[in-house]
């Protein structure tokens, strides 16, 4: 497992586990961003693209710092 | 449906929710306030059957957790806990068949509310060309609700809708269909029976999804209801996580996996992903425009033609415009016979009016890029490229977009401000939004520039007059953003709330709805505005038509009898004015503008201008047409300014030292009444629109004071 942050773009991920504060987890949550989900790094330059399935999602470095996923 | 129902729209955001707001109601709709909070919300009527039905558009939302007022909206007027409005009579949820596990998640919610509930699968055609297929019945069968799948931008579909509407028999699905295991189950219970029920008003249709709340998130953060016994409240919600932790289940994640899981079940036995892995047009836009040097340069780009295109492309309109109210002013002046109503119709109404509305080319354009800006869904990559610099002047990412809106007007910008979740960060944005360079202040720069910046050319492209202008443009993200960076010192740090943001697929913008949105924007501008700017021409006409000064005879040259009030050359149109009552106000405050470079009538249009600032120009437009001499009846208002001479000191009254002085001052001041008001009520106090009065207004008196003090002695 390693953090969201460290991935490499074009990766694919599993999401593990949501260390962060309950406000974020519930927006990641309804966003679809839940443990177990299966997903892309589009992009990891400053902030992170992450793509769900059709979801695709922008989230902060400090954030996905907190987001554990581990490879597919 | 015999009776006339309400029908409620709900869904995430860019599900087509607006597309087939629009498609139900056509041109039967209107923008009005929720009751109570007051922000701005749609409604309209759609006829089926042969019985008038009413629809709302909800604001779009992810959850019914209520982080964000935009949510809180939603979910209120799902539960009917406004005043004066009941629950719908029939909610549908309308999603992107695209993304279906995603936007069920809130469909699910809704299903928790007691209400009759159909799902809308919208944005099929996109889903079929991304090789997703879906099978409405297996969805309808498994989720137990009534499901269509259409698509909003074909008219078929909306008739097949409504017929659907009529046959449906309005039964309610079961609550917590998802069901919860049986740890969660015995938690929401309790948490209902022990303190939901007794203690609190919470309305029964929103009991369980309120359960869930607090057993998820351990507390009464954002509670909006009465509740007694706040300590019992505690212990029962600490109770009920206790048991799903006995039992080794997390309470914060309990409920969504659950639901998850059971749209997973749903799903997979309604729709078939065929195609998977190809670099999609999304993947190639997105791989340039949010790169991390690339990203920022396209988004100043942006901006720039967005600028260029407002002045350039609107240019022959606004001549047209001109001409017809000169042209009608004429023909007016010519046909009605001579007189106080002559008068008062011609340099009254006509050119106060005329003043504003050659405006409006450059308005419909703004509004234009900004509507077709969102519907392709770049607004939401501005904000991911800009959250980095935001972050460090103490905004956010999600500032971007308000701020953006902005440029077109502060009261959407204001209200587009819902989406940040952080309080902190949100008051902020509200608090500097007023910088940005509204639509309201192109009347003023633009009549400025044209008066007093030469079109001398720049670097072979640019004049010097486009320069000034984005300048101005520039000057105010510029403000706004140290402003932020100031305010932030002043406000306690709090929790932060990290940025994330769902970047929608891109796509071609519905131009209709494109065209219609901005067709309103112009509509309320003219309409708004116009009300406004006649009322205020018609006293000022008053004002300075009155009282009637005879004129001494000195002015015709044959007596010798000195007066120090007028000069040998003035005209006695002018001499009127400077003796009505408006020139007497002016007169009055004149000595505390005179150090900003500013005359008496400049200071009759900045009072009239705090209603909203571009009465400024209809104002110096009414003004003028009473002063002027008869020979320069058909001149335009920048040559009369550029013309005006001072009697007493027989200089210009204009100096460019001035005109920049005027430019800065519209830039900073706060000069907007319904900007005070939609703060007030997005605040809910009055503290915050008194502060960004004082504030904007103290920082605009200085920077002109400075500007014209240097500007004037160099
Ligand atoms: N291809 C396609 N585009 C759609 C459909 N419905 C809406 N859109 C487009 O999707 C974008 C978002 O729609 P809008 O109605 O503003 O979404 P809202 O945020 O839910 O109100 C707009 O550009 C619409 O033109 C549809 O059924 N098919």
């Amino acid at each position: 497992m390693h953090p969201l942050s460290n991935s490499k773009e074009g990766e694919e991920i599993v999401v593990r586990c949501l260390d962060c504060n309950c406000d974020d987890v519930c927006r990641l949550n309804e966003l679809g961003c839940v443990e177990g989900v299966n997903g892309k790094i589009i992009s990891n330059q400053q902030n992170i693209i992450l793509q769900l399935g059709e979801t695709r999602l922008a989230i902060a470095r400090k954030l996905a710092q907190t987001i554990l996923v581990s490879p597919v | 449906m015999k009776q006339p129902l309400t029908i409620a729209l709900a869904g995430n955001p860019n599900t087509g929710k607006s597309t087939l707001f629009n498609a139900l109601t056509g041109l039967r709709q209107k923008i009005a306030n929720y009751p109570g909070i007051t922000v701005e919300r749609k409604a309209g009527t759609t006829i089926i059957g042969g019985v008038l039905h009413k629809v709302i558009d909800l604001p779009g939302a992810y959850s019914l957790n209520y982080k964000k007022l935009d949510e809180r909206i939603a979910y209120e007027t799902l539960i009917g806990s406004y005043e004066h409005e009941d629950a719908p009579d029939l909610v549908l949820v309308v999603v992107d068949s695209s993304n279906l596990d995603r936007n069920l998640y809130l469909a699910t919610q809704i299903m928790d509310l007691n209400l009759p509930v159909m799902l809308v699968l919208n944005m099929t055609d996109v889903a079929k060309e991304r090789g997703i297929e879906i099978d409405p019945n297996v969805i309808a069968e498994n989720l137990g609700i009534p499901v269509f799948a259409m698509s909003a931008k074909n008219k078929g579909d909306i008739e097949e809708l409504k017929s659907l509407i009529s046959e449906f028999e309005m039964e309610v699905p079961r609550p917590l269909k998802w069901v919860p295991n049986p740890t969660l189950h015995e938690a929401i219970k309790l948490v209902i029976e022990e303190w939901i029920e007794p203690c609190t008003n919470i309305p029964e249709r929103a009991q369980n999804i309120e359960a869930l709340r607090l057993i998820s998130e351990g507390e009464f953060i954002g509670a909006f209801y009465k509740f007694e016994k706040a300590e019992l409240g505690k212990r029962v919600i600490a109770k009920a996580r206790g048991i799903i932790e006995q039992d080794g289940g997390n309470p914060m994640a309990a409920e969504v996996l659950r639901r998850y899981n059971f749209i997973g079940e749903a799903t997979s036995k309604g729709s078939v992903q065929t195609r998977q892995n190809e670099k999609t047009l999304t993947d190639k836009i997105d791989a340039v425009v949010t790169h991390k040097v690339f990203g920022p340069m396209i988004f100043t780009f942006v901006l720039l033609l967005m600028f260029q295109a407002i002045f350039s492309w609107a240019t022959p309109f606004m001549d047209m415009i001109d001409l017809l109210f000169v042209e009608g002013g004429n023909w007016v002046a010519n046909t009605l016979p001579p007189g106080m109503l002559n008068d008062l119709l011609v340099d009254g109404v006509i050119a106060g009016l005329g003043g504003v509305v050659i405006f409006l080319p450059q308005i419909v354009f703004l509004f234009f890029f900004i509507y077709v800006l969102e519907g392709t869904g770049y607004m939401a990559r501005a904000a991911f490229v800009m959250d980095g610099f935001m972050t460090k002047v103490g905004l956010h990412g999600r500032s971007v977009v308000p701020l953006m809106s902005g440029f077109a007007c502060a009261i959407p910008g204001i209200m587009a401000t819902r989406t940040i979740e952080n309080w902190r960060d949100r008051i902020i944005t509200i608090m500097v939004l007023p910088f940005m360079a509204c639509s309201a202040r192109l009347p003023v720069y633009a009549l400025m520039i044209a008066a007093f910046i030469p079109a001398t050319k720049v670097l072979g492209i640019f004049t010097l007059q486009g320069i000034t202008f984005f300048g101005l443009y520039i000057f105010g993200i510029v403000m706004a953003l140290v402003a932020a960076a100031v305010m932030k010192r002043f406000f306690p740090k709090g929790q932060e709330t990290p940025f994330i943001m769902e970047l929608p697929s891109y796509k071609m913008p519905k131009w209709s709805v494109v065209f219609h949105n901005v067709f309103e924007r112009g509509k309320v501008f003219i309409t708004e505005a116009g009300k406004i700017i006649v009322a205020i021409s018609i006293v000022l006409w008053f004002l300075a038509s009155f009282p009637k000064t005879e004129m001494p005879e000195a002015l015709n040259g044959d007596t010798t009898e000195y007066d120090s009030s007028f000069d040998i050359t003035e005209n006695p149109e002018s001499y009127q004015l400077r003796h009505s009552f408006a020139g007497k106000f002016g007169k009055i405050i004149e000595p505390a503008i005179e150090p900003l470079g500013f005359d008496w009538k400049i200071g009759i249009g900045l009072i009239t201008s705090f209603a909203a600032r571009e009465v400024m120009v209809g104002t110096l437009n009414t003004i003028y047409s009473i002063e002027e001499a008869d020979d320069a009846e058909n001149a335009t208002l920048k040559e009369k300014l550029r013309n005006d001479i001072n009697p007493e000191t027989g200089e210009h009254v204009y100096s460019i030292a001035t005109a920049i002085s005027l430019m800065i001052f519209f830039a900073l001041a706060m000069q907007c009444m319904s900007t005070i008001a939609i703060v007030r009520r997005e605040t809910n106090s009055w503290k915050w629109p008194t502060a960004m009065f004082v504030y904007m207004s103290a920082l605009a008196y200085i920077c002109s004071l400075i500007t014209y003090q240097i500007g004037s002695n160099l």
